[in-house]
């Protein structure tokens, strides 16, 4: 007879595969009357491990368009995959580029199409709209979406979003008598808000840091250049004759 | 549920060049319901010393009674007014006598203190629940709100403020923190400590 | 379920509590005094742990008299609050709490004012222009957002509070059927019928 193996008294264990991480970093988008900024942070992290110092967030579409995304990391490289291959069909099928609220539409219905095993990513688009206005638009995990002036996301939300509130939005202030706010803000006054902003972060939240990728997206003939001029570390990646122009600006932050 | 976040409030105090501010919420619930608008949370201590105390409402009363009782005890005592580092010390062994069943507090003290030199130096601390003390140079923040607040005073708070500019500071850094937060608003209140006055003054702020 | 109910107006104040006892599911009365006049000018409706309601309103009720009978003179409704507060917060931290909500409705005659505390269970106390307990506060206190006037004279302050009563009946699935109504002035405590 066959020897008989019994377990003593072993209680039935459960075992739970979570197939989802977060990896920190924050994105972050800011949309001016002919110009868009999209920027991240570059560091990717689980738990209090630095993964690596060098993990872009934010990518480059189209000459309108850049998609920064954020959350778990995986999810995220897949998706922004996704929705290039969908842009190339696009592009292959009708000789263009997408317009940004289509890819704004496409984007929602790609997380829906995942909404009960969804990409576990917090996305923000941003670009120049068929009007040449700039725009950004931020979506929840499962495709809801919005179009907005400007939009903050990932670890350090909750630092970033009330500080844009009050600088971009100008909530809680009042102009002087006499005077009004800006109705947009200019380029270069976007760009000091979003390193602002960053470092800020940086300087109070451990899954921020190291480095800074902005994106900016210029509309056709935008005078904008002109305060991209002195900016250091600035490259441009504009591939089309179309007159839509990408920059991307990279610097450090702090890598403690 | 937290019963750090039960009442709900917030509270922040910065540094500026001779003077200090305190800054705080109104609002006091239940979770989700509001039950008031006028809850204060930040408390003179001395002339130059406020403390504020954010957490569970009936600690805030507790603990501001038990403070008002030791200080007092202490000045009686000692026969001279208690400086923002003793008082401070004081908050923390308070809090720390109860390790194993604390005060559901963090408390946030702003004052200015002597020097040895007869100069006046600005003090701002905060502890967490059990007493844990954190002295900073620029600010300090505490509460349901206190990730906002450390994002907006870290953008927007700058060294060596005067009295006007450091008002205006604290209360825009804390106005656009409690707006994004559910549990604080309704309301704010600020103290700026100079060396010979307290300014005091309301803020009308979203009421949602 | 159990709900009362408070508000502030020109010189009084309105208390007002449901008048229902329940154990589980049963209603076991319905003619219950839930407010208690604890000094000349001072009502408290109370709330919660069954048991605990009236052996702690009993309590506060002969300690302010005793306040009374020694000092001549009984506690303002400031003091009065702090003193119930602290009975409350040592009582929390203790083997076992107490578990009651107040609504500390008074008339200070020295300050010729109306003056009304919201008190929970924990020791929170704060001091408000109107104030609920229980589950018709969800629906209460918007109402009295909307309505409520700190100088509005009575008969103004009694239409506000049955606009609170037919909309707790309205809206509450559980709503009770009657209310005690009291209020307090500079003459005193008195009942009123709605």
């Amino acid at each position: 007879m066959a020897d008989m193996v019994s377990i003593p008294h072993s209680q039935p264990q459960q075992h739970q595969f979570n197939p989802y991480t977060e990896n920190g970093g924050t994105i972050l988008a800011i949309a001016g009357a002919d110009f868009s900024v999209i920027a991240g942070d570059t560091r990717q992290s689980e738990g209090y491990s630095i993964q690596t110092r060098y993990a872009p967030k934010v990518f480059r579409l189209t000459d309108k368009a850049v998609l920064a995304v954020n959350g778990f990391a995986a999810d995220g490289n897949m998706f922004v995959k996704k929705v290039r291959q969908r842009l190339e069909w696009y592009r292959h099928a009708h000789a263009k580029d997408m317009p940004i609220r289509a890819i704004a539409r496409l984007i929602q219905t790609m997380l829906y199409s995942r909404r009960f095993f969804p990409y576990y990513v917090y996305n923000i688009l941003g670009g120049i709209e068929e009007d040449g206005t700039g725009a950004v638009y931020s979506f929840d995990p499962v495709g809801s979406y919005e179009r907005e002036a400007c939009r903050a996301a990932g670890a350090a939300q909750s630092l970033v979003q009330p500080f844009l509130d009050n600088q971009i939005y100008f909530k809680n202030q009042t102009p002087a008598p006499g005077t009004s706010f800006p109705g947009h803000l200019s380029l270069s006054t976007v760009l000091s808000l979003v390193i602002d902003s960053f470092t800020s972060a940086t300087e109070r939240h451990i899954e921020v840091g190291d480095g800074l990728e902005m994106y900016i997206v210029l509309a056709k003939n935008s005078p904008s250049i002109q305060s991209l001029r002195d900016i250091r570390g600035m490259s441009e990646l504009t591939a089309t004759e179309d007159g839509e122009r990408v920059f991307v600006v990279r610097r450090d932050l702090k890598k403690d | 549920m937290s019963i750090m976040e039960y009442n709900g409030g917030s509270v922040i105090a910065m540094a500026g060049k001779d003077c200090v501010a305190i800054a705080s919420d109104l609002r006091l619930g239940n979770q989700m319901l509001s039950i008031s608008s006028n809850f204060q949370r930040v408390f003179p201590v001395t002339d130059r010393i406020y403390i504020g105390l954010p957490g569970l409402a009936t600690d805030v009363t507790t603990l501001r009674e038990r403070f008002r009782l030791r200080v007092n005890m202490y000045t009686i005592k000692e026969e001279r007014e208690i400086e923002p580092e003793a008082f401070t010390h004081l908050v923390s062994s308070t809090l720390y006598e109860h390790r194993f069943g604390p005060y559901f507090i963090s408390p946030v003290v702003a004052g200015i203190s002597k020097t040895p030199t007869g100069g006046i130096k600005p003090f701002i601390a905060a502890t967490d629940l059990i007493g844990c003390i954190n002295f900073a140079k620029d600010f300090v923040v505490s509460g349901t709100a206190s990730s906002k607040l450390f994002g907006v005073a870290e953008g927007l708070w700058e060294p060596d403020l005067g009295p006007e500019d450091l008002f205006e500071t604290i209360s825009q850094t804390l106005l656009n923190a409690v707006d994004r937060d559910a549990f604080s608003g309704w309301g704010a209140v600020v103290h700026v400590i100079t060396k010979d006055q307290v300014i005091t003054r309301k803020l009308k702020a979203r009421m949602d | 379920m159990e709900t009362s109910f408070a508000l502030i107006g020109k010189g009084y104040v309105i208390v007002a509590a449901d008048t229902t006892s329940a154990r589980s599911i049963v209603k076991m009365k319905n003619d219950e005094d839930k407010i208690k006049t604890v000094s000349p000018h001072l009502l408290m409706t109370y709330s919660g742990e069954p048991g605990d309601t009236v052996q702690f309103a009993e309590y506060i009720e002969r300690n302010l008299r005793l306040y009374q009978i020694r000092n001549i003179y009984p506690l303002r409704p400031a003091a009065a609050s702090s003193w119930i507060r602290r009975s409350l917060a040592e009582s929390l931290r203790s083997r076992h709490p107490y578990s009651v909500n107040l609504l500390l409705g008074g008339y200070d005659t020295s300050l010729s004012e109306p003056k009304l505390y919201w008190i929970d269970y924990l020791g929170t106390v704060t001091e408000v222009p109107f104030a609920a307990h229980g589950y018709g506060s969800y629906f209460v206190l918007s109402l009295m957002d909307r309505y409520h006037d700190p100088e509005a004279p009575l008969e103004e302050g009694l239409e506000t509070l049955k606009k609170c009563i037919q909309e707790v009946s309205k809206r509450l699935i559980v709503s009770p059927e009657r209310y005690k109504v009291k209020i307090v002035d500079k003459d005193g405590v008195r009942d009123i019928d709605l």
